[in-house]
């Protein structure tokens, strides 16, 4: 293709990060070159294996490329490869590990909202969305891609300090025999037993039972 | 784990088989430099299969695995090769099960099932034995999120 003779060192660390399906190819410029390297980046399905380029990702200076339109079919995998040029020359092709969307991705965790009563909390989930190309198009959630998504609760009475732990697989959960009056904290983590994957815990929501009557 | 193939069930240590599988992916994929040819997914999809296929593709594969990959997968890693062995164990136990089922006569074997399977075994023998068991081994995944997808 009309390159020259590639001397420049390699990107390094070219590897796939991916949230909630959201795929971006990242990596790290070659060692010891200061401004000016641009890139361009290329991807294949495994299995099928040619090589695609990515228009976007052509003489690029950044060191980031989004390939999440490329890679959102989560039943096939992927590898992707990054080329560097600089002053007239370029180095070799570096490419990623193989890239499974369903079991490589990270998870965000759950949206919680919360209500009370005097006596009791009621804590809706949310699972997060796949990443989809533009908003209007239909949302996926995980829950419909890990049919073994589940939820971890935690609890806490903030008074006492006392925490519970709950692990369900519906989106609802209403904690009885609470005190009246008094603050509670709810934090919620997803949990897909396999393929394993766990989300951070969401920040806490804070809420007071009602005064009693 | 309790998992429904047609009319079959069979109940599989799946988050152990994954842990295992995780733990050696990196390691078994980088021994399979091809990346134009797939074992279990290319030219069609395992994805495609149509449910009352299910039981008996999912027999043939572990059968597939348990005689015309595993045991051509050593390694010079005894750690790789603990993970291999306790990955086969459980495909054994599975096929067993899932043997017995199929001698009632619950896991029919369609057209459909069988081509797939055949084209498989072609894709297979398109390759020396150890790169085509070493490829089919590193594509363990593949089968598991099959089997999950809709168990």
């Amino acid at each position: 293709s009309g390159e020259l003779y590639c001397s420049l060192p390699n990107p390094r660390n070219v590897h796939f990060e991916s949230i909630n399906m959201r795929n971006v190819l990242r990596w790290s410029a070659p060692e010891g070159t200061g401004d000016g390297v641009l890139y361009k980046v290329k991807y294949a399905v495994y299995g099928i294996g040619k090589w695609i380029r990515k228009p976007e990702c052509r003489n690029i200076n950044r060191t980031w490329c989004d390939l999440s339109s490329e890679t959102s079919d989560y039943e096939e995998q992927y590898y992707a490869s990054v080329k560097a040029f600089l002053n007239g020359t370029c180095s070799d092709w570096m490419e990623t590990t193989r890239f499974n969307p369903l079991t490589d991705t990270k998870i965000d965790p759950p949206m919680v909202s919360v209500s009370s009563t005097d006596k009791s909390i009621s804590i809706i989930l949310t699972a997060p969305e796949k990443w989809k190309r533009r908003p209007e198009e239909e949302s996926i959630s995980l829950l419909q891609v890990y049919p073994g998504l589940q939820y971890n609760v935690s609890v806490l009475n903030k008074k006492t300090k006392k925490r519970w732990f709950f692990s369900i697989s519906n989106n609802t959960l209403v904690v009885p025999w609470l005190e009246p009056g008094t603050a509670y904290c709810v934090s919620a983590q997803i949990h897909v037993t396999t393929p394993v994957l766990d989300s951070g815990f969401s920040k806490e929501h804070c809420i007071a039972t009602l005064k009693d009557k | 784990k309790l998992f429904h193939f047609g009319a079959c069930r069979v109940s599989l240590s799946m988050t152990e088989i994954r842990a295992g599988f995780t733990a050696i992916k990196a390691n078994i994929q980088s021994r399979d430099p091809v990346r134009t040819l797939s074992i279990l997914s290319h030219p069609h999809s395992l994805h495609k299969v149509k449910s009352p296929d299910r039981c008996c593709v999912t027999h043939h594969l572990f059968t597939f695995y348990v005689d015309k990959v595993f045991k051509h997968c050593k390694t010079e890693d005894s750690f790789v090769n603990r993970k291999i062995s306790s990955i086969a164990n459980s495909f054994l136990s599975a096929r067993r099960k899932l043997g017995q089922c199929r001698e009632q006569n619950n896991c029919v074997c369609g057209e459909e099932s069988t081509e797939k399977f055949k084209q498989i075994l072609a894709n297979y023998e398109g390759l020396n034995v150890t790169s085509a068991a070493m490829k089919s081994l590193g594509e363990l995944d593949i089968l598991l999120d099959w089997m999950e997808k809709s168990r």
